[in-house]
């Protein structure tokens, strides 16, 4: 009986070490995502907002039909000729409110402000306010500043403010987009983000380099592992002691060098300087040499004896049975070419050659205070890599594990 | 020798080193002294290896090497190395069928370790020499013709207060990451390793961090660490408190009630630092804890049945059949946590941009960055590369004499 009770005290324990721990490694995850779904004003409460307005399903029916109103029902706007009706119901009867589209800061002019027609109306149980586009132009959003007596005790609009500000006698509700869709609201942060850096080109860079490197390291690796495991060729030992003696050098050491030999080559700022020095992977030379080596001798004399050349026995024979140390180095060198930031940031200057890492970098200079859309950013950077794992969550894991087995 | 195949191989080659010659010559007439010296030492390379191949492997192997050294070049050429390449299989092609089988393992050894072989050389080898030369001369620059001044920049460097500032560091980050890393990925291991239910599931949350970017990370971990809205100061109750920004050290701050007042390197690492050990810490856990239950899951279960018919203690199974077994792993895990420690940029660039208050928490490899590519003194930075290179080798040597005893390697 003690000992079953031991037992289970111990499992308890044991359990509740894991989950603490779990909760601390997913934490970060979380609030990542929490604050890239967040206002500004929400992301800077002073006690944590654990489920944003944006989350919230009754926000998603407002949003939804505003944002078909304004534009689409999906990702919303500001369609010329259209009206958006927004309600707020309030209790009482105090002096109107006041709405206006505020214009961004430091314009001097702006056709969304002065192009929309308000109407503000006394309906039953609160207020109706109208917004029409009465320029030709289509916006992509709608920002919104309603002035709300204090007067009024209680007030339920029918979206969620994404800002409440004490200004006077008044309360000044903000949105910074009243005609959303769905996705618009949801993913505010998202778009805005995706629109304020040029993000496609981002990733467009990021994957040509990463893609590129993957792909031609493992067919190069695949070569030299293989050469260096099964080729009896004469220098071979020499070769394979200057790869040993490079693992010894410090990525460090070869970061100026590397630099200036591309500066001579005309090559800064380019897919080449991205790709060219790291296509050579001794750590994966290494790893398949390992996996070759792995595999019976029997099988390469007995196609020997059949006559197969030695392209033959590595394409025919060593490749398709070395399938998981492919996959090892191959996810090895993608995340270290994707998540890499020291290289890219040493040898690109322009916007254009930025890969995503470093693109996020330079927008959390530029982001400031607006976490909300930092936080989006950092999710999109991320999400490429988080999807490949969750779709390939064994190869990830059994993969590292087989590299730190020697 | 009448076989046409024998008349293709002088031709093609002939072509190759025409075309490589004349390349190259275009390239000094331009100026240009680092391919002219790359030139030189690809030819000489070539040479070396043609000779070396010639003596064992006849033509084949002869032509391989050539093929090699054009190729190294090639790698200056692009068109060159492919037009190599071809030549080389072509070549082959026509002489496969005749070849003895040494000569055919010399030729496809060769060929398929030259693509490597000269990356490696360009981006690897040549460099590490290269950095050591350029660390020799005084300020190299693309504009202005340098002067050689021999070890003056190591001369400075070791008098250098901000080199010490940010060696210290490291060694701090060093200290407090990789032990504290490897403790608690060994928990994490034996735990997980206590046939637990969803086991997958916890690995996979374990596991996540360490795939993650750390640009976006560290993002994240800023915001945590934000003094007026983070999460971190709501939960402690410490509202305001700027954790990126606080240099006072650790140990000085904890003695300070006493009365000791620590100075310098004794102070041990700033707050902030400490903060984005925290997050380096978190960002590795998931690797140390995979590599750790791999190495767990390979000790043969007989072992604890063993001991626990003997009456072995939960403790005593740990301390003393998986702790010594798991040795080699934590060993290795312990060389590679020092050498990546030692590279600790992304994290300390991204959340503290300037290298900190006061240089509180400015890296090795932050403040090489600094001085190559901020202040672009190449020739002070490459010598502090060189002196890094030797601490690492040194330090990497160290812990294998001494931890390297106590390793146990099971069977």
């Amino acid at each position: 009986m003690a000992s079953k009770l031991r037992y289970l005290l111990g499992r308890v324990l044991i359990y509740a070490v894991l989950i603490a721990g779990t909760v601390v490694m997913a934490f970060p995850f979380y609030w990542m995502l929490a604050t890239s779904v967040k206002s500004p004003q929400e992301a800077q409460q002073a006690a944590p907002v654990w489920v944003p307005e944006r989350l919230k399903p009754q926000n998603w029916r407002a949003a939804t039909r505003l944002g078909a109103e304004g534009g689409s029902r999906f990702w919303g706007g500001f369609l010329p000729g259209r009206t958006v009706h927004f309600f707020i119901r309030t209790e009482g009867d105090e002096p109107p409110p006041r709405a206006r589209v505020p214009k961004p800061p430091g314009a001097f002019r702006d056709p969304l402000s002065e192009g929309t027609r308000i109407q503000v109306e006394r309906v039953e149980g609160g207020w109706r306010f109208s917004f029409t586009n009465t320029t030709d132009q289509a916006f992509r959003l709608l920002p919104v500043v309603i002035y709300l007596p204090k007067g009024y005790g209680t007030y339920y609009p029918e979206l969620a403010p994404d800002a409440v500000r004490s200004a006077g006698d008044y309360w000044r509700l903000e949105w910074v987009n009243l005609s959303p869709g769905l996705f618009g609201y949801v993913f505010h942060n998202y778009r805005e983000a995706w629109n304020a850096a040029p993000f496609a080109r981002y990733f467009y860079v990021s994957f040509v380099t990463a893609g590129t490197q993957v792909l031609v390291g493992l067919f190069l690796a695949a070569m030299a592992g293989f050469a260096f495991a099964r080729v009896p060729f004469p220098g071979r030992e020499l070769v394979f002691l200057l790869f040993l003696a490079t693992m010894m050098v410090p990525g460090e050491v070869l970061l100026i060098p590397n630099y200036i030999l591309l500066a001579k080559l005309g090559w800064l700022d380019t897919f080449y300087a991205l790709i060219v020095p790291w296509l050579a992977s001794v750590f994966g030379i290494f790893l398949l040499r390992q996996f070759y080596r792995s595999l019976p001798q029997d099988l390469f004399d007995a196609a020997r004896i059949d006559g197969a050349s030695y392209p033959v026995m590595l394409f025919k024979i060593a490749l398709p049975l070395a399938v998981p140390g492919l996959i090892t180095y191959g996810i090895f060198s993608f995340l270290g070419a994707y998540n890499a930031l020291l290289w890219p940031l040493i040898v690109t200057q322009s916007p254009e050659m930025r890969t995503v890492q470093v693109g996020l970098q330079a927008f959390i200079g530029e982001a400031g205070s607006d976490y909300g859309q930092l936080m989006a950013a950092s999710t999109m950077a991320i999400l490429p890599i988080i999807v490949g794992y969750f779709l390939a969550q064994r190869q990830f894991i059994e993969g590292i594990a087989r590299s730190g087995i020697k | 020798m009448k076989k046409p195949e024998h008349l293709l191989a002088p031709a093609l080659l002939g072509t190759g080193v025409l075309a490589f010659l004349a390349a190259e010559a275009s390239r000094l007439a331009i100026g240009g002294w680092a391919s002219a010296a790359l030139a030189l030492l690809f030819a000489l390379s070539g040479l070396a290896l043609a000779g070396y191949g010639a003596r064992r492997a006849g033509i084949p192997g002869l032509l391989t090497v050539v093929a090699a050294a054009l190729g190294l070049g090639g790698v200056l050429h692009a068109p060159l190395a492919l037009f190599t390449l071809a030549a080389g299989v072509l070549l082959y092609l026509g002489l496969r069928s005749r070849l003895p089988e040494p000569a055919q393992a010399a030729f496809w050894g060769w060929a398929f370790v030259w693509p490597s072989l000269a990356l490696v050389l360009v981006w690897h080898v040549f460099p590490s020499f290269f950095a050591f030369y350029i660390s020799l001369f005084d300020r190299v620059s693309f504009i202005a013709k340098s002067r050689f001044v021999g070890l003056l920049n190591y001369e400075i460097l070791m008098r250098d207060p901000l080199f010490w500032k940010a060696l210290s560091n490291t060694f701090w980050y060093v200290v407090f990451t990789v032990p504290t890393g490897i403790f608690l990925g060994t928990l994490v291991a034996i735990l997980l390793n206590e046939r637990v239910r969803f086991l997958g599931l916890f690995r996979t949350i374990y596991f996540l961090p360490y795939i993650t970017a750390l640009t976006a990370a560290a993002a994240v971990w800023m915001w945590i660490y934000h003094p007026e809205f983070g999460f971190l100061n709501w939960l402690l109750g410490t509202p305001g408190f700027d954790w990126l920004h606080t240099p006072d050290g650790i140990f000085a701050l904890a003695l300070r009630p006493f009365g000791i007042e620590l100075q310098g390197f004794f102070a041990g690492p700033s707050v902030a630092f400490v903060a984005i050990m925290a997050m380096s810490v978190w960002h590795l856990l998931g690797y140390n804890v995979v590599i750790l239950l791999a190495g767990l899951q390979s000790i043969p279960r007989q072992y604890y049945e063993a001991a626990m018919i003997d009456g072995a203690t939960w403790w005593q199974l740990q301390r003393y059949i998986s702790w010594p077994l798991l040795s080699p792993t934590t060993f290795f895990l312990a060389i590679i946590g020092l050498i990546g420690a030692f590279q600790v940029f992304t994290q300390v660039y991204v959340m503290t941009p300037t290298g900190g208050v006061l240089n509180d928490t400015l890296t090795v490899t932050m403040y090489l960055y600094n001085k190559g590519f901020r202040d672009s003194d190449f020739s002070y930075a490459s010598a502090i590369a060189v002196v890094v290179f030797f601490v690492i080798l040194a330090l990497t040597l160290l812990q294998k004499r001494v931890l390297e005893k106590r390793v146990t390697y099971g069977e």
